[in-house]
């Protein structure tokens, strides 16, 4: 299946679009282009939304809409699929300075797992910092395909995952409707839920994919 | 039929692409944007000097006159006075003298209180893929029967 595992709605500051657009958004990529896209994660920044509920949406829809963050850190954005409230009172989801080591190590302590976003972006990628002789000891995954990225940046989060040889998803990094699905993460059994989603990515038997590739 | 040239509401359908656009925002540009504006120069948007002490690279476009041509791109393709809404979301400086892509795509069609409703996504990027201004608009169209 075809998951977004990296979209924005109106949550996000910086976004300006609704989860109702995206899943609309999602019938043009499947009726009108023929791809295949299952589902999303929306990763909202600095924050996880436990008070929301899109299941209603999500059935109308047919669509999996799951919930996680892109939490800011002192070496680049990071995404947390599987948050938990636990993992929530132990750390500041807000505090943009926070140490990523600490978040991964946080997150997996809580059953959620912690990937660094757009690690090739000029300047504020974990690209920059690793050039910079900063180490991340145990991790082993990142986001190697992001819609957002500038021209040289998903190259860099590839040669980053050839060189570590680390695993690589993809994502949209969507903040408008019409960018969801742009970049996806192919995976070949069922993700129904956040729980399962971390259960998949932690198999790591998972591929960044274009949306062009997904049909 | 109506007296337009711009496209019919029943012409459009979500997933519709316009654009892209490209056009160049040069020095002199900015300079007669911001006497019209009433803007006093030199300033970060004329004077690579005041620029670089505000932490820019060079001077760069003022916001109000990105979202002017953004506005303009869509009525040249809409009409005159189809554009209802415009929230755009400034997410890098935009430089002068490169190539500016403005994009707009189709997420809604509908009919709200008698009109005829376009909502669009709409993008200012750069050529390197930079996305410099994003954001939704509001346009309406009017039908072929009317």
């Amino acid at each position: 299946m075809y998951l977004d595992l990296h979209s924005h709605s109106v949550s996000s500051d910086d976004s300006r679009a609704t989860v109702e657009q995206y899943v609309k958004w999602v019938q043009v990529l499947r009726n009108k282009r023929g791809c295949t896209i299952d589902g999303f994660v929306l990763t909202e920044h600095r924050k996880f939304d436990f008070d929301k509920d899109y299941s209603q949406l999500a059935a109308e829809y047919d669509v999996l809409i799951m919930k996680g963050s892109e939490l800011d850190t002192r070496y680049g954005h990071v995404l947390v699929y599987g948050v938990t409230e636990a993992l929530a009172k132990d750390i500041d989801l807000g505090d943009v300075k926070m140490d990523a080591r600490e978040l991964m190590k946080a997150a997996r302590h809580h059953g959620a797992i912690a990937v660094p976003a757009h690690p090739g972006r000029f300047g504020i990628g974990l690209v920059d910092y690793m050039e910079q002789g900063e180490t991340f000891p145990g991790l082993n995954m990142v986001e190697r395909l992001n819609g957002g990225s500038r021209a040289g940046e998903n190259e860099r989060a590839d040669t980053l995952c050839q060189e570590q040889n680390y695993l690589g998803t993809g994502g949209s990094d969507a903040h408008l409707a019409s960018h969801l699905g742009a970049c996806l993460t192919s995976f070949p059994t069922d993700v129904r839920d956040e729980r399962q989603l971390v259960e998949a990515l932690l198999a790591g038997d998972f591929t960044p994919v274009w949306l062009k590739d997904a049909k | 039929m109506p007296d337009q040239n711009g496209p019919f509401f029943e012409d459009i359908d979500m997933g519709d692409e316009i654009g892209p656009i490209e056009l160049v925002a040069t020095d002199e540009n900015v300079s007669t944007f911001c006497e019209l504006w009433g803007n006093p120069m030199p300033n970060r948007f004329t004077s690579q000097e005041i620029a670089e002490k505000s932490g820019l690279p060079g001077p760069i476009v003022p916001g109000v006159m990105s979202m002017a041509i953004m506005s303009q791109a869509l009525t040249d393709w809409a009409g005159p006075e189809s554009l209802k809404d415009l929230d755009l979301v400034f997410r890098q400086p935009i430089p002068h003298n490169k190539p500016l892509l403005i994009s707009a795509t189709v997420t809604d069609t509908r009919e709200e209180d008698g009109e005829n409703i376009i909502e669009c996504d709409v993008l200012m990027m750069g050529e390197a893929g930079e996305r410099y201004v994003g954001g939704i608009a509001i346009i309406t169209l009017p039908s072929s029967g009317e």
